[in-house]
């Protein structure tokens, strides 16, 4: 430990230089160029309409995440690495209190009201979860956890899965669950069992339908035939079809979708942004995008290989795999691949808990980033 | 790549590298699925797409036509347009939820309730895309109320459109119709024929009949909307967005200039309202053109025209005396002694013997075998002038028992009598002329009496309103049978004449002008003279008018109810037709007020009070008529004429209109 005693660096003139030089650059600018062309994407999703002002909250609150993003990093990953327990049973908390004092909106009860912030612990809880399971793969492969208690302690980080699922939000549910599965794909070491497993859950799915929510049963039924509810979902659907497939190859130009402006699809700075994009720049920038997106999970993969420690390793294994599957299934949903369900595109989508939940994973990540180089 | 070149750090697993190295496979293909996708729905049909979503934003919004008006003679507008809030919405928007909402904020009566309803799942039925006609002529207050709230009603919009309305109210009504909207199977008939879903169309007298005319032809407007049907008002939006040419204007409705006489339908109206129920008709000797037509009681249009709630429905089609059906045209009645006229000239057409100076003498019956046909005076002995003036039943008798059913039948037919006049509004039903055949038929046998109750105008005789007066025109014409006229030109929606339509004769009657002079001189006699049956009712100072009375026997004469003016079914049909001056006739009329009692009581003085206010402007004032002549008039007593033969209901061939509200 060449950091100090506290959690907290004080930076004098010559530890700026020594961070400046050992912090992680290019990851920088990769969530830079990302978050920049998502506040960009907000700009042109919500000018000239009565929710303009979301754009003035976005890049506030991409400011203040600048700052938690610096922060952790300058905190070395391996000291937190103590309070993921505790970490993980806050969000517990925090979904608990939804259950009871929540806020509902659209038939779902998701929000916490705080101090006149609205928080969504099921974003945080994609973070908790992901945590734990580094902790859990880490105390597993450093051998100071037998493989029973390890797999008794992954079930055990898995609680807040149903808890999600309860509220409901399904979507956030499925994104966890997919980020433990591929915490796990990774780590294990054999993973077939996984792969056996996933598929009996397959299985189990007619069973999971009975307790979905009206709407949620809408909403797949409403997928696999899009012209059933021509006015709801798949009226949404139908309409970023348009929006998407309108923007050609070059696109209608920078604030110029008439689908988005003329508010054919209902919040779509938070559900629908990529739409705003895909038709203001076509094919072209549409793939950049994606291109921009894929360069920086692959490089916290990279960083992955590259940890000190397991526990770093999984964070960046997790924290690439929380971007990815919120990615592709929000653009899947865009494009009428998936149905439509509430998961935002992380750096894209409006949408505070998103971008802290985001911001956390990624000064983790930039955290390990900085202290591979420690030994 | 990335995972090759890194350096082993051997703090990682060597399996994580394997395993890392399938994750990148899987994500590189995720995402190069999602890029093939976009591939295909950006390039492959991304032109599909363009202009699928440029259809979403530019709606063809179609401009209604301004309906053309409907003139009297001089220009006095009797139905015309103003302009309206309609509320719209867009039914693939708006679901059920939203419209209960709407429905609340502007606190629908059951009825509105009900029918915006209909027509909102008319529309989902139909799958329409564009705005459909929720509630049409709102008033300015609910079209604020939606204008406020539009943020939270996507979908729903107001528009300032032109309404059609009656500015005289119930005048005419029968006659001019009113409109509303079509229904869903008369939508599917019109196809392709500028209707659309929430279109009005006419119902009724003139409205129907010259709707073709009226209609005009709908414009269309390019506009650029947002996903809840607002436009969107940017000059720059629009140009990018909108091709071809912005608006393509309507073509106004043709006006349609009736024959009417504003004026004498206003005085017909006012006199008409002394009674429970008229049916008058007023035409210009010699064209046929209708100056005046009304049928009492009446609706008013503007209320039928989209306002009709489900009370005043049933109101109006529970009150007995039927609202709806036009008397002038709709309804046949039995003609009763206006009828005798005709039968004076088939004898005075007999042959070279008849004389209308002959005397016959009335002992207040006539006998036919056992049975006594009565009289309603013991008039004596008297000519065919006198026998007209004093409406003498005895002497008719006489007449019909000579010349028989066939000569009758055969004179009233070439009246026009048994066949539409050819109008061709409002049922315009034929009456009926009974002929021997359709005695044969129906009783199996022609009998006598048969002859006699026509000679009189009962029996089976039955008449509109409208062909009384054009009968009786021709009798004041000298012979000439015009088919009645009430649309005079049709104008463009600036006033030029397009068509001029000139008056038709129906046809030349093969009548001696000497034979109508002696009707014309009885029926002049019978309104002049003391003792004439419209001396008292329809004697006037200002014109001389020449008339016969009809007292039309709707059952067997008991229970005739007391009191004057109040409406019984049971009581007698009164009659008055005629045509003024006497001595060079102008316009012909024909007054009846159904169950209003004796001719000379009922339908005289309205008849007198309608000619006084026509010829009120042309008297000549400095030949003033000396005082009120000796009061005594004799004439008809109370009940009118009777012949044994019951009569039924006139109103019997009535054919209801009420399907068409």
């Amino acid at each position: 430990m060449k950091l100090g005693d506290g959690l907290w660096m004080p930076m004098g003139v010559s530890r700026w230089h020594r961070f400046a030089r050992r912090f992680d650059w290019p990851l920088f600018f990769l969530i830079a160029l990302v978050a920049g062309l998502g506040l960009a994407n907000l700009y042109s999703a919500t000018h000239a309409t009565a929710h303009s002002g979301k754009f003035d909250s976005h890049a506030v609150r991409i400011a203040v995440g600048s700052l938690i993003f610096l922060g952790l990093t300058a905190v070395d990953y391996r000291k937190l690495q103590r309070f993921v327990w505790l970490g993980l049973l806050a969000v517990v908390g925090l979904i608990l209190a939804v259950a009871v004092v929540g806020h509902a909106s659209g038939g779902a009860t998701r929000w916490l009201d705080i101090g006149g912030m609205r928080l969504q612990p099921s974003e945080l809880a994609k973070l908790g979860v992901l945590a734990v399971l580094a902790h859990v793969v880490h105390g597993y492969r450093s051998g100071e956890v037998s493989p029973g208690a390890s797999v008794l302690l992954a079930s055990l980080a898995l609680v807040p899965i149903g808890l999600v699922a309860a509220q409901p939000d399904l979507g956030s549910a499925i994104v966890v669950g997919l980020i433990a599965t591929s915490i796990g794909v990774v780590a294990i070491p054999r993973v077939w069992p996984l792969f056996a497993a996933g598929g009996l859950g397959l299985t189990m799915l007619p069973v999971l339908w009975d307790y979905l929510q009206p709407y949620q049963k809408q909403r797949w039924l409403t997928f696999l035939d899009p012209s059933a509810d021509p006015t709801g979902a798949g009226w949404h659907t139908q309409q970023s079809i348009f929006a998407v497939g309108s923007g050609q190859m070059t696109g209608k130009g920078y604030l110029n979708a008439t689908q988005n402006q003329f508010s054919f699809l209902p919040e779509h700075w938070t559900d629908f942004p990529f739409s705003v994009w895909a038709e203001e720049w076509g094919f072209v920038g549409s793939a950049f995008l994606l291109a921009a997106f894929a360069a920086l999970i692959l490089y916290i993969l990279y960083l992955a290989l590259r940890a000190r420690d397991e526990f770093g390793s999984m964070i960046c294994v997790g924290v690439a795999a929380m971007l990815f599957w919120q990615l592709v299934i929000n653009i899947a949903m865009v494009l009428g691949l998936a149905p439509v369900v509430g998961v935002p595109i992380p750096l894209i989508s409006y949408g505070g808990s998103s971008l802290l939940a985001t911001v956390i994973g990624l000064g983790l990540v930039s955290s390990v980033a900085m202290r591979r180089h420690d030994y | 790549m990335l995972i090759r070149s890194a350096p082993g750090t051997q703090t990682v697993a060597p399996h994580l590298r394997r395993r890392v190295r399938w994750v990148v496979l899987f994500i590189v293909a995720a995402l190069a699925l999602l890029v093939a996708r976009l591939w295909q729905l950006q390039v492959v049909r991304g032109e599909e797409y363009h202009q699928r979503a440029l259809s979403n934003v530019v709606e063809e919004r179609r401009i209604p036509p301004v309906r053309g008006k409907i003139l009297d003679r001089e220009g006095v507008a009797l139905a015309e347009n103003r302009p309206a809030f309609n509320i719209y919405v867009k039914p693939h928007i708006v679901d059920g939820r939203q419209k209960n909402r709407l429905a609340d904020l502007l606190e629908l009566s059951a009825d509105e309730r009900a029918r915006a309803s209909a027509r909102l799942r008319t529309a989902w039925d139909r799958g329409e895309r564009g705005s459909v006609l929720l509630l049409e002529d709102q008033g300015r207050d609910r079209a604020s109320l939606v204008a406020q709230s539009r943020l939270e009603f996507p979908g729903v919009q107001v528009r300032d459109e032109p309404y059609r309305t009656y500015p005289k109210g119930t005048m005419a009504a029968h006659l001019l119709g009113y409109m509303n909207q079509l229904t869903g199977a008369e939508l599917e008939d019109k196809e392709g024929r500028d209707y659309v879903l929430g279109d009005m169309m006419g119902r009724h007298g003139l409205e129907k009949q010259w709707e073709s005319y009226l209609r005009g032809q709908s414009g269309m407007e390019q506009v650029v909307v947002d996903a809840s049907g607002r436009r969107v008002e940017d000059e720059a939006i629009e140009q990018t967005l909108i091709e071809g040419p912005k608006i393509e204007p309507p073509l106004p409705g043709r006006n349609v200039v009736l024959t009417l006489d504003y004026e004498l339908q206003a005085a017909a109206e006012e006199a008409a309202a002394q009674e429970a129920a008229a049916s008058i008709a007023v035409t210009e000797i010699d064209s046929g053109r209708i100056l005046a037509l009304v049928s009492q009681p009446s609706f008013d249009p503007n209320v039928m025209t989209g306002h009709l709630s489900r009370a005043d429905e049933r109101r109006l089609l529970a009150d007995p005396r039927r609202p709806f059906v036009d008397k002038t045209l709709a309804s046949h009645y039995p003609p009763a002694s206006t009828f005798k006229a005709f039968t004076a000239l088939a004898e005075l057409e007999r042959d070279e013997d008849a004389s209308p100076e002959e005397a016959i003498s009335c002992g207040g019956y006539h006998s036919l075998g056992s049975h006594r046909f009565h009289c309603m005076g013991n008039h004596g002995g008297l000519d065919m002038r006198e026998a007209l003036k004093r409406s003498c039943n005895v002497y008719f008798y006489q007449l019909g028992e000579r010349n028989g059913l066939g000569r009758l039948s055969d004179v009233a037919l070439s009246f026009g009598f048994g066949a539409p006049t050819g109008l061709g509004i409002n049922a315009d039903v034929k009456g009926r002329v009974p002929t021997p055949a359709y005695y044969r038929e129906r009783a199996g046998f022609v009998a006598p009496g048969h002859a006699l109750n026509v000679s009189i105008g009962q029996g089976d005789v039955a008449v509109t309103v409208i062909q009384m007066a054009m009968a009786y025109g021709a009798i004041a014409n000298g012979g000439k049978l015009y088919v009645p006229q009430v649309v005079g030109r049709l104008e463009s929606s600036s006033g030029e004449t397009i068509v001029e339509f000139e008056p038709r004769l129906r046809s030349e009657l093969d009548v001696s002008d000497r034979s109508l002079e002696v009707v014309r001189e009885g029926l002049a006699m019978a309104v002049a003279e003391p003792g004439g049956t419209g001396y008292r009712g329809a004697r006037s100072e200002i014109v001389e008018i020449a008339g016969k009375t009809g007292t039309a026997q709707v059952s067997s004469g008991r229970g005739q109810p007391e009191g004057e003016y109040e409406w019984h079914p049971d009581r007698n049909h009164s009659w008055f037709v005629g045509w003024a001056p006497a001595d060079e006739p102008e316009i012909a009329f024909s007054v009846l007020i159904p169950h209003g009692g004796g001719g000379s009581q009922a339908a005289a003085p309205v008849a007198r009070d309608i000619l006084e206010a026509y010829f009120a402007d042309r008297a000549d004032i400095s030949a003033h008529v000396d005082e009120q002549g000796g009061g005594e008039a004799e004439g008809e007593g109370h009940g009118g004429e009777t012949a044994r033969a019951a009569v039924r209901d006139g109103d019997e061939g009535a054919r209801r209109e009420g399907g068409e509200l």
